[in-house]
């Protein structure tokens, strides 16, 4: 069985390869079939931050400055369980894209390696790792925000807080509720709420109140339509607002035709901070420094930030960057959220959620 | 009582009956006879109404019921591999009809035990499930489900087939048995000369979906009206020209242009210093070879160019060896003649075309 | 069958090898990895937690989910059986005008599924869709939403669900003595009584089987609650996917799987009582092939034709959409607005514009394809020894080869990374984790049961004289198995093949924990290039995959089916029997 399987491997490497050869060859990266967990010289990079071309783009610019990466995307909390699970033989060398609170599930479970980059001095320390070990570095910074549709409210109607939607009844069913709660999205909103009611006396710290939120959240809200997108409800008159991450409202709105706001409560908004990493145990931490060096640099995250609407996070890409995005990111006011309670709290927030909210 | 009229049966483009014309008398066991492919499936299956001809009628008593369907014929059929319900027992086999007929229950009670008492089948095999059945018993509870039914015909596509020789011998008379005792006219489907000649009251010969001969198993054997009856039916050896020269053949109206047949018990072998019986013909020929059966020997002796076979008795009485010369005795007027076209010969004084 | 004495059996180099390696495999990788997953999840730090069966016990939620997939489980057993019964019948059995064109009609359920059959069907019936349009001309106070809950879920999963019907029941059908159904005509019987009384009572053990599988279809119902659930009809595999993804809730999903399992298992074990005594073995050795039946009520005839047209209809529309829909952009999509105009391969150029992007579909046809031979091939030798043999031991194991019908895929493929993330004597000194090697085990490991049960009932059906008989001439085991009865099980080891191929193909829940990340298969390609919130054509490119891989799993289903269907001979051989009785029972038939 086990030599079965060896010579089904070689197989599939050979016909691989040479169907590789074939597709457009030189382009490809190391084909080499590792023997063994890391590979060979190519660099394997989890993300989740892989769509829209960034793993084509990303992989060609990486060439181009003399590394040979495999982009592995996968969604953020996949990338994280993959990663927890092979910690015993780690595959992947360097983790980059998902936000703080996946960045500190990793540290707690040890599966990192702390490394300061060569652009840790052009980075607000804020946005790095709480702990101040320096495990993981941040990228690009996106706010988790309410859009809501401005030809329904003014900026004055319009709700001021997450709260408003479930409590005052003229948002009752207008706002688009997400179930599904394994995404990145839905868990930095939960955590910003919740993160007004922390109570060392409450079901896993938090208080009464604030679950009475959460069921609150459910209940007046309008379930999310599996592949349909908030946009196209909001553009249908099916709701009139959603949660939605900063960098995906610009191509929403000329795609659906909506013109949207976004809610901008007193205490601010939570902010996914796309970090990156070097994975504990990868063979070749050296040229995982170098290449994190090399992509968190001003230059690199000026283009990725060009290509992609994204915004920066190192202050020379920033100075760089689309004048609009910026102006627009700075404008938003940051939440103050606990981020070490939220992450250690999160997977147990979800549970409950999961088992007793969620209709 | 049944009375087939012209009737010309085709699927597609194939025509397997192109005129049938027959007659089956009330009580009688009649047999459809030929080798597979010979339309005598169709024919009974045109009876069964599972078959639609495409021209003529089928009476049964009298009336038309050509496009009467299966079960208004009152037609019972035992199929080849009896076709018996798996899914139910032998009780729910023979109950199937009159459930759907939607007897009561207790007259459904009494006619299958009745009819099972008839088919000896036993109360213990009613409950029985049909894979723990000898094929034997299945045949029997094939039978009762047909016959519970009270039809006025009763259809046997080949029901012994499937069973095993010696099986097959015993059912036979059994078969026989039970279809005298019922008295119910029998319409019987074999392929097998042994069976049709046993049990049959007339026979049917089928070829190439045309009625060669019908006759009483005796017509059919002892006068086969063509080449195809005489060689389909028992075992008959072919004769030469020179065979039939050898036979003087002026003087007993053969005629050497002719397919010559010889049946292997119509001929004898001539021991030493017998007397020939009157009218017999004395031919020479060497042994080629002997099979030994016990009850008897079949002996193939060579003369002019003819390899005649020939039944001996094992009666104790003195046998040549194989390479030995040996005299054939026969009567000439046992000689079957047909033409080369299969026409039995005009105005021939043998063979008897029956009911031609 | 008789039972054989373990000490004989294992006189036989040929079981002596075969056992050998069996014993090494469920050890490794059916019995080791899960019952460490188990343990580690039930006993963390050795002692047990009742923690999950309080927390589940008490959520509201996990309750309703967890009768909603048993209520579904059990009506789907029912509703599959009557749609598919009548596909069958409609395809098969009658007389009906056009049947080969309702057939290819009814396939399509062979080539597509999942969620984007409940997309489908959501374009044709949901808020903007076609029918909808049209209903709400006719009542303009109905809702639009009308076709969502639990009616919306059991009337898509009964049409997706037939596939097993069509390949399964078909072919018992086929095997119907035809003279029993004139013996009954002969009796008096008309179309329905026939239908009802003989033939459908003898496709029993088929219906058994057929009933078994949708009942397990129906327990794991995820994309079509997702979908068209709405509010009142959310499923349990959902949950269990969302809690076996993280690590402190993975107890949970355990404990939901098991639950799962267990009632996966009971329904075998009653199935199997039920079904003793009803396989009904061919009394003949002639049996005539079956006709096509005329329905002689033209009444009758005529609402049966139109039925069958318009399940025809009901199969074909969500297909055609999706073809038509994967030629135009995500905004049309969303919005159900569709028009010739708005038709381009754009979406193709995009998702198989750049050079890498074949790589995936080789990479998972490559698995896929071997996962599938090392399987059936494994297993014919495996099942040879299971159904030649009886006793304690190979009951055992039997049992053991059905472990991975208890736990979902992603909670083999943990046990499987929790197992071999470091150097175990049970497969040397390797360590798996990170090699191209382990998803391929997962492949075959979650592929056992459907293919153990498939190959014994095809096994079951070989005539054992012919073994017999080779035996005396002299042949090895080894050669009669490779001459005799290979051949023999053949066309079921080849349709098995194909179905496992095609499910393997485009698989995420395992992939997403072991794929090697140079050799990443197509099912998280898939994923990345539709998940919405990544991007805008999402959509559209969940459409251009969903047609590329009807394509190739057509084409699979054509290999092993289509061709033999071209002569009426070879379409003979392929007669699929479907098993399901648990071994104990067979043991005393």
């Amino acid at each position: 069985m086990h030599k079965l399987s060896t010579i089904v491997a070689v197989a599939v490497s050979s016909v691989l390869m040479s169907a590789c050869g074939a597709a457009g060859g030189a382009e490809d990266p190391s084909t080499s079939p590792p023997s063994k967990g890391a590979s060979g010289d190519t660099l394997i990079v989890y993300t989740n931050s892989n769509a829209d071309g960034r793993a084509e783009w990303l992989h060609d610019e990486a060439a181009k400055a003399g590394f040979a990466i495999e982009v592995v995307g996968q969604g953020g909390g996949d990338t994280t369980n993959k990663i927890m699970a092979e910690r015993g033989n780690p595959v992947a060398d360097v983790v980059f894209g998902l936000n703080h609170m996946y960045f500190s599930t990793l540290v707690a479970g040890d599966a990192l390696e702390p490394y300061e980059p060569s652009w840790s001095g052009d980075v607000d320390a804020d946005l790095a790792d709480p702990s101040g070990d320096g495990n993981f570095w941040p990228l690009v910074q996106q706010g988790i925000v309410l859009a809501y549709n401005a030809e329904v409210f003014s900026p004055e109607e319009a709700p001021q807080n997450w709260t408003d939607l479930w409590n005052d009844e003229r948002f009752d069913g207008r706002y688009e509720s997400v179930e599904g709660l394994g995404g990145a999205t839905t868990q930095l909103i939960f955590a910003g709420i919740l993160d007004d009611y922390k109570d060392p006396e409450g079901d896993l710290g938090i208080s009464d109140e604030g679950w009475a939120q959460i069921e609150g959240y459910f209940e007046h809200g309008s379930t999310v339509v599996p592949e349909k997108d908030l946009y196209l409800r909001i553009a249908e008159g099916e709701v009139d607002m959603g949660q939605m991450f900063t960098s995906g409202i610009p191509s929403r709105e000329t795609e659906f035709g909506v013109d949207s706001e976004i809610m901008r409560p007193e205490h601010g908004i939570p902010f996914a901070v796309e970090q990156i990493a070097v994975v504990k145990g990868t063979d070749q931490a050296e040229r995982a420094h170098e290449f994190i060096d090399w992509f968190g640099s001003a230059e690199t995250q000026t283009a990725w930030s060009a290509e992609f609407d994204s915004m920066p996070v190192n202050k020379g890409a920033i100075a760089n960057a689309d004048p609009a995005i910026v102006k627009f990111h700075e404008e938003l006011k940051q939440q103050e959220i606990d981020w070490s309670f939220a992450a250690e709290h999160i997977a147990s927030w979800i549970e409950k959620v999961e088992l007793e909210y969620v209709p | 009582m049944i009375r087939y009229e012209n009737i010309e049966v085709t699927f597609g483009d194939f025509v397997a009956i192109p005129q049938l014309n027959l007659e089956v008398a009330e009580g009688e066991f009649f047999t459809l006879l030929g080798p597979s492919g010979c339309g005598k499936t169709t024919a009974l299956r045109t009876l069964a109404g599972f078959i639609e001809p495409s021209r003529g009628d089928i009476h049964v008593d009298g009336r038309v019921v050509t496009r009467l369907r299966s079960d208004q014929r009152r037609v019972g059929m035992v199929f080849q591999n009896y076709a018996l319900f798996p899914s139910m027992n032998v009780w729910e086999n023979i109950a199937f009809g009159l459930k759907v007929r939607k007897e009561n229950k207790t007259e459904r009670e009494r006619l299958v035990r009745e009819i099972a008492r008839r088919v000896d089948l036993s109360e213990e095999q009613l409950e029985k499930n049909l894979a723990e059945l000898s094929g034997g018993q299945q045949q029997r509870v094939a039978i009762a489900r047909a016959l519970v039914l009270q039809p006025k015909i009763l259809l046997l596509d080949e029901p012994l087939s499937n069973l095993d020789a010696k099986l097959r011998h015993q059912l036979r008379g059994q078969l026989k048995e039970l279809q005298s005792e019922f008295g119910i006219t029998t319409v019987y489907v074999t392929h097998d000369q042994d069976e049709a000649l046993t049990m049959s009251d007339r026979i049917a010969v089928f070829n190439k979906g045309r009625i060669e001969q019908v006759g009483t198993p005796q017509e059919i054997y002892d006068s086969s009206a063509s080449e195809f009856v005489c060689t389909f039916i028992g075992e008959a050896s072919p004769l030469t020209p020179e065979f039939i020269v050898a036979l003087d053949p002026a003087t007993c109206g053969l005629d050497t242009r002719r397919s010559s047949y010889l049946r292997l018990e119509k001929v004898a072998l001539l021991t030493p210093g017998v007397q020939m019986a009157p009218g017999y013909r004395a031919v020479e020929g060497i042994v080629e070879s002997a099979s030994y059966h016990g009850l008897h020997t079949i002996f193939t002796i060579t003369a002019h160019g003819a390899r005649v076979q020939v039944l001996f008795k094992e009666d104790g009485q003195e046998r040549p060896e194989v390479g030995e010369r040996a005299v054939l005795a026969l009567d000439p007027r046992h000689v079957l003649q047909y033409e080369r076209d299969d026409a039995p010969v005009p105005g021939g004084h043998h063979p008897v075309a029956a009911q031609r | 069958m008789s039972r054989t004495p373990v000490r004989t059996m294992v006189r036989s180099p040929f079981v002596l090898v075969v056992g050998v390696i069996l014993t090494w495999f469920v050890a490794a990788f059916l019995v080791w990895p899960n019952a460490n997953l188990l343990i580690e999840t039930f006993f963390p730090g050795g002692k047990f937690s009742g923690r999950a069966v309080e927390k589940l016990t008490s959520s509201d939620r996990a309750m309703k989910s967890l009768f909603n997939s048993f209520l579904l489980a059990v009506t789907l057993a029912i509703t599959t059986n009557i749609v598919g019964v009548f596909i069958v019948l409609v395809t098969k059995y009658f007389d009906i005008r056009g049947a080969r064109i309702l057939w290819f009609g009814y396939a399509t359920t062979f080539i597509y599924g999942g969620i984007v059959l409940a997309a489908g069907y959501k374009f044709v019936y949901g808020e903007s869709g076609i029918v909808t349009g049209a209903l709400l001309g006719v009542f303009p106070g109905l809702d639009p939403n009308w076709f969502t809950g639990y009616f919306a879920v059991l009337t898509v999963m009964t049409f997706a669900t037939t596939t097993n019907h069509m390949l399964f029941l078909s072919s018992s059908l086929a095997k119907v003595d035809h003279q029993t159904i004139e013996a009954a005509q002969n009796m008096g019987a008309g179309t329905f009584t026939i239908l009802f009384r003989v033939v459908l009572p003898m496709l029993r053990p088929m219906l058994f089987a057929t009933t078994i599988l949708s009942f397990l279809t129906g327990l794991g119902a995820l994309s079509a609650p997702q979908v068209l659930g709405g509010r009142d009809f959310q499923t349990i595999t959902p949950m269990i996917l969302t809690f076996a993804g993280s690590p402190t809730s993975r107890d949970l999903a355990a404990l939901l799987a098991v639950v799962l399992g267990v009632a996966t298992i009971l329904m075998l074990a009653i199935m199997g009582k039920l079904e003793k005594g009803g396989t009904y073995f061919s009394l003949s050795r002639v049996s005539t092939s079956l006709a096509r039946q005329k329905i002689t009520n033209p009444l009758a005839n005529a609402v049966v034709h139109g039925v069958a047209y318009v399940l025809f209809v009901i199969y074909l529309v969500p297909v055609v959409l999706i073809i038509l829909y994967s030629f135009v952009d995500s905004r049309t999509i969303q919005s159900g607005t569709f028009s010739i105009d708005k038709m381009s391969l754009a979406n193709y150029g995009r998702v198989l514009g750049h050079g890498a992007s074949l790589r995936p579909f080789l990479v998972s046809v490559v698995y896929s394809a071997a996962a599938a031979v090392i399987v059936v091939g494994g297993l014919l030798f495996v099942t040879r020894i299971l159904s030649k043999y009886r006793n304690w031991l190979t009951t055992v194991f039997e049992y053991l080869l059905h472990i991975p019908w208890i736990l979902p895929a992603a909670m083999i493929a943990l046990g499987l990374i929790m197992s071999y993330d470091h150097p175990n004597p049970l497969v040397g000194t390797f360590v798996l984790t990170g090699t191209t090697v382990i998803l391929l085990i997962a492949f075959v490991v979650v592929k056992i049961p459907f293919t153990l049960r498939l190959l014994k009932a095809s096994f079951a059906s070989v005539n054992a004289s012919l073994e017999e008989a080779a035996t005396l001439m002299g042949a090895s085991s080894l050669y009669t198995f490779r001459r005799i009865l290979f051949p023999a099980v053949l066309p079921v080891a080849a349709a098995v093949l194909a179905l496992n191929f095609n499910s393997l193909l485009d698989d995420y829940d395992t992939a997403v924990f072991l794929a090697h990340p140079l050799f990443q298969p197509l099912g998280l390609v898939i994923k990345a290039n539709t998940d919405g919130a990544a991007s805008l054509d999402a959509r559209a490119n969940t459409f251009v995959y969903t047609v590329l891989l009807m394509v190739i799993t057509g084409l699979t289903m054509y290999l092993v089916y289509g061709r033999a269907t071209a002569t009426g001979k070879r379409r003979a051989r392929l007669r699929v029997p479907v098993p399901v009785s648990l071994p104990a029972d067979e043991a005393t038939s």
